[in-house]
């Protein structure tokens, strides 16, 4: 069966001459439709340019990004913009709400750029609100509501046009650990009720635990591979320091 | 802190705030330059020896347009230093958490805007040097003389312009010590937080304030031309400022209501982040807006003003005195000797005739006009509609006592001294002369008078209207004149004053209308005042130039009247032109820092899958409604001032449609405009693709 997304010998240098860094080197991996992936490492490992380079931001060195037949590395700018617009969705760490809209109205002009009749842009925004459990902070601005809620607000608006990939680049650094708890059920149960493919760069082994496969950075190459598999979570979540007390853990960025 | 590495951290952080702030660099740069340039003029001796006049007119409106700047200039510059104090809030906190006194923080702020300025000052010294002979060349065309280049230094300019600079300085920084000593670190740290809060309260009500305001705005506009007290006039822009600043209120709670209505515009494309984008930037800059619409209406009723009396000086009144020299005498027995022969030696003669102008006695002209001019509505009229002849006759604002009359030869003399056809007459009729601007009005006069032939019996016909430019401020009649066979005046009237005109042979040289003059006093009679000699009584219904000297020498009055002109146009244009940019710099400078502050809204955007196309598209949207609220609201408000170019074409026969003024005055505030908008369009789109 033919890949949801391929990466093939991915290659991403920064700088020139004698000063080129490898921030990701011959990378190749495959994403399932329905996979919810992650990605750890140390600071300077490349999982944030890895990630960037799947969500289009950054243009890789050489090597090919598969959605599904489209190359993703051969698109100009402008097709890009349309491939994101159509095809991907955005968690940040910091939210990346725009402050002068409501909750509500950031998940609207997800949906309003995209197009679309008025009863069934709204709906969907609807039903959004409802899945995510915002629907009483609609009306409320970023600054007046909770990490936990700004990042589900976030999640909202990833998902609003059902993206075929919902990037996460640490979704739960600035949450605490209950909004954390919450912030990644609401991933787990995105992935399974909506099917979603989830591809999230983390630092945080309890937030990894949730994932269904992890591949493990070190240099810009993939070191290791964790499968949860049938494993209770709590389980997934002890090989997880394993792994990493073997390369000595993983350093805050 | 050591000293030098005081000094070196307020020069680093001084090219900082060039490099963020360069808009308001320049603009400080431009205004360092008008200020030089136009205080220049008050230095210019020069100019006052060539026209001959030393009243000090220019200087002294020159002095009071300065206080104005040094106002206005002052208001930029205390914006721009807390504008940058409150951007800069987080790096004063980490002074104040490396120890630094809040003291020398402001020692810090202070030094940086002072090499600031200093950085602004130098160059814009030299821009002002040249841009000084650029607006002496300009002025010595409007005074019809000579100009020739010579860019030199002038001392006293240079330390008037230092003054004025530093004293908007000095103001400007006034009280920010305070407010430097009040600081503490967690306000500052929290300062940036505090502002990026959104609070909505009252929209329902607020809105309300949009179409009332609106509304109230018409209404005014409406009522302007009922302004005829000084009480009226302020109660009047009190409640236009009021109406400005309730505008901005409503408009932006309205907008939010919209959004919040779920109004079907946010359902489309980025008009949900444009439509918030302006609301909040409206609502947290209603005052700064407001107070940008009175800027640019005032600077948009100053240039039309300016237009209107530039269009005045090149189109009418080189017609105000067609004759190279005209002189007046009540005498009725004056031969006019003495002063032809001061002429003659003063620069010669190639032509003149000597004549009178006659009366029968009666004022049936002066009441035809009195009640049928635009000029005067319905003064004159009693409430029947007939003439309220004993008002008339105890007002006699412009015209004569008595009618004014010439013989026809004298007429063809004075038709042939300017190059016109000469006119002819039957024994039975009349001709009239009637300035320009008052021909459509007056082609019914002929009907209304009942002017008699030689034997007093039979009515003479009008035998036509006549309107080319024939010296009408009193000297030959008040707006109009009639011209009848010789032998009607000859046996129906009495002379009723003398004239002379000349032609002479080169360009009069200044200070001949004075010597004539003195000419004119030395022959005045006991029971004559010096008006009564140096002026005419029937000086016609022109307001705002009227040429009705007794001795009226072309050039001479031609420069008087373009320095006077000139001495009002000027300030207002310098006014104008400030006043634009400062206003505009503000737009500028906010749009810039929040395009770095909060460029990752685009970012944003980019990632919600808009193009490079898209995302500029969407600053341009935002910044043409940013720059163009300020400018439409000005343009509907200015366009009050087209009510006075009406009355300004009207009066003075400028022939030019009166909404004309002011589409030249809108054209040069957008000229001004437009060269700010795309530096900040240009500005606003390198921060926003520098976040990629």
């Amino acid at each position: 069966m033919e890949p949801y997304i391929s990466v093939c010998d991915i290659e991403k240098y920064y700088g020139i001459g004698a000063n080129v860094t490898k921030a990701v080197d011959r990378v190749s991996f495959n994403v399932a439709q329905g996979e919810f992936v992650g990605v750890m490492g140390a600071s300077g490992s490349g999982k944030t340019t890895l990630l960037n380079l799947l969500a289009t931001i950054d243009r890789a060195t050489a090597g090919h990004i598969f959605y599904g037949k489209t190359d993703i590395t051969a698109l100009s700018d402008d097709m890009l913009a349309d491939f994101r617009r159509e095809n991907l969705g955005f968690v940040f760490q910091d939210y990346n709400l725009l402050d002068t809209l409501t909750i509500e109205e950031n998940i609207l002009l997800a949906l309003a750029l995209q197009g679309g009749r008025r009863q069934d842009v709204q709906r969907r925004c609807d039903e959004m609100l409802a899945l995510l459990g915002i629907a009483d902070i609609r009306d409320k601005f970023p600054y007046q509501v909770s990490g936990g809620q700004k990042q589900r607000c976030a999640c909202a608006r990833a998902l609003v046009n059902h993206p075929k990939l919902i990037l996460a680049d640490e979704p739960t650094g600035a949450l605490d650990s209950h909004s954390a708890q919450v912030l990644m059920e609401t991933f787990t149960q995105l992935n399974s009720s909506e099917n979603a493919t989830i591809f999230m760069v983390t630092h945080d082994a309890f937030s990894a635990s949730y994932c269904g496969r992890i591949l493990f950075l070190k240099d810009g190459n993939i070191f290791h591979e964790l499968v949860r598999g049938k494993k209770e979570r709590k389980l997934f979540f002890q090989e997880i320091l394993d792994v990493l007390s073997l390369t000595g853990g993983v350093h805050y960025e | 802190m050591n000293k030098h590495l005081f000094t070196t951290l307020a020069f680093r952080n001084m090219k900082r705030m060039v490099r963020d702030y360069l808009v308001y660099v320049l603009t400080l740069l431009l205004v360092t330059a008008l200020m030089y340039a136009f205080n220049s003029l008050i230095f210019q001796d020069d100019t006052k020896k060539l026209i001959g006049t030393d009243d000090g007119w220019l200087a002294f409106l020159l002095v009071l347009t300065t206080a104005f700047i040094i106002w206005i200039v002052t208001w930029l510059m205390r914006y721009m230093v807390r504008f940058i104090m409150e951007k800069r809030s987080g790096e004063f906190g980490i002074y104040l958490l490396l120890g630094m006194k809040n003291q020398m923080i402001f020692k810090l702020y202070q030094r940086e805007n002072v090499l600031l300025g200093i950085a602004a000052f130098v160059p814009g010294l030299f821009a002002g040097i040249l841009l000084r002979e650029i607006l002496l060349a300009v002025m010595y065309t409007m005074l019809r003389m000579e100009y020739r280049l010579h860019i030199r230094f002038h001392g006293g300019t240079f330390l008037m312009t230092a003054v004025c600079y530093a004293g908007c300085y000095c103001l400007a920084l006034f009280r920010c010590r305070r407010t430097f000593k009040k600081m503490t670190i967690r306000a500052l740290m929290n300062a940036r937080r505090q502002n990026e809060e959104i609070r909505e309260r009252y929209q329902n009500v607020k809105q309300l304030l949009f179409p009332v305001s609106a509304l109230f705005l018409l209404f005014l506009r409406r009522i302007i031309t009922g302004l005829d007290n000084m009480g009226k006039v302020a109660l009047f822009l009190i409640c236009l400022v009021l109406a400005i600043y309730l505008f901005y209120m409503g408009l932006s709670a309205w907008i939010v209501c919209y959004i919040r209505r779920k109004g079907s515009a946010i359902y489309r494309g980025q008009n949900l982040f444009l439509l918030r984008q302006f609301a909040s930037k409206l609502r947290t800059m209603q005052f700064t807006m407001g107070t940008l619409t009175a800027l640019f209406t005032i600077a948009l009723m100053g240039m039309t003003i300016a237009l209107m009396l530039n269009a005045y000086q090149t189109m009418v009144l080189v017609e105000k005195a067609p004759f190279d020299v005209q002189l007046y005498n009540a005498d009725v027995h004056k031969d006019f000797s003495r002063e032809l022969s001061l002429i003659e030696s003063e620069v010669g003669i190639t032509q003149s005739h000597v004549y009178h102008i006659y009366t029968d006695g009666d004022d049936q002209v002066a009441v035809w006009l009195y009640t049928h001019l635009e000029t005067w509505g319905t003064i004159f009229l009693n409430e029947d509609g007939s003439a309220n002849l004993e008002l008339i006759r105890e007002e006699q604002l412009a015209y004569c006592a008595s009618d004014t009359y010439m013989r026809l030869s004298d007429y063809n003399a004075l038709r042939r001294m300017l190059g016109y056809e000469t006119v002819s007459l039957d024994d039975g009729q009349y001709a009239v002369h009637i300035k320009k601007r008052l021909r459509r009005q007056a082609e019914a006069i002929g009907d209304g008078l009942e002017i008699l032939d030689a034997s007093g019996k039979e009515p003479l016909s009008c035998a036509g209207i006549y309107d080319e430019p024939f010296s009408q401020d009193g000297h030959n009649g008040g707006d109009c004149l009639i011209i009848v066979p010789d032998a009607v005046a000859a046996a129906r009237m009495k002379p009723y004053y003398s004239e002379l005109v000349a032609k002479l042979e080169g360009e009069a040289p200044a200070g001949l209308e004075k010597k004539l003059d003195m000419l004119s006093l030395e022959g005045k009679k006991a029971w004559q005042s010096e008006y009564d000699v140096l002026y005419s009584a029937c000086t016609g219904s022109d307001h705002l130039f009227n040429s009705a000297s007794a001795n009226l020498v072309r050039d001479n009055a031609l420069s008087e009247a373009g320095y006077v002109l000139m001495s009002v146009i000027m300030p207002i244009a310098y006014i104008g032109f400030v006043f634009v940019c400062v206003a505009v710099t503000v737009l500028c400078v906010q749009q810039l820092s929040d395009s770095a502050k909060y460029r990752f809204r685009y970012d944003v955007l980019r990632k919600l899958g808009l193009n490079t196309a898209q995302v500029n598209g969407l600053i341009f949207r935002q910044l043409s409604a940013f720059y163009l609220c300020p400018a439409v609201l000005a343009v509907v408000i200015g366009s009050m001032v087209l009510s006075i170019s009406r009355v300004f074409v009207r009066e003075t026969g400028v022939e030019t449609a009166h909404g004309v003024f002011f589409l030249y005055g809108v054209g040069m505030f957008l000229g001004v405009y437009l060269v700010y908008f795309a530096l900040t369009y240009v500005g606003f789109k390198r921060n926003v693709d520098g976040s990629l």
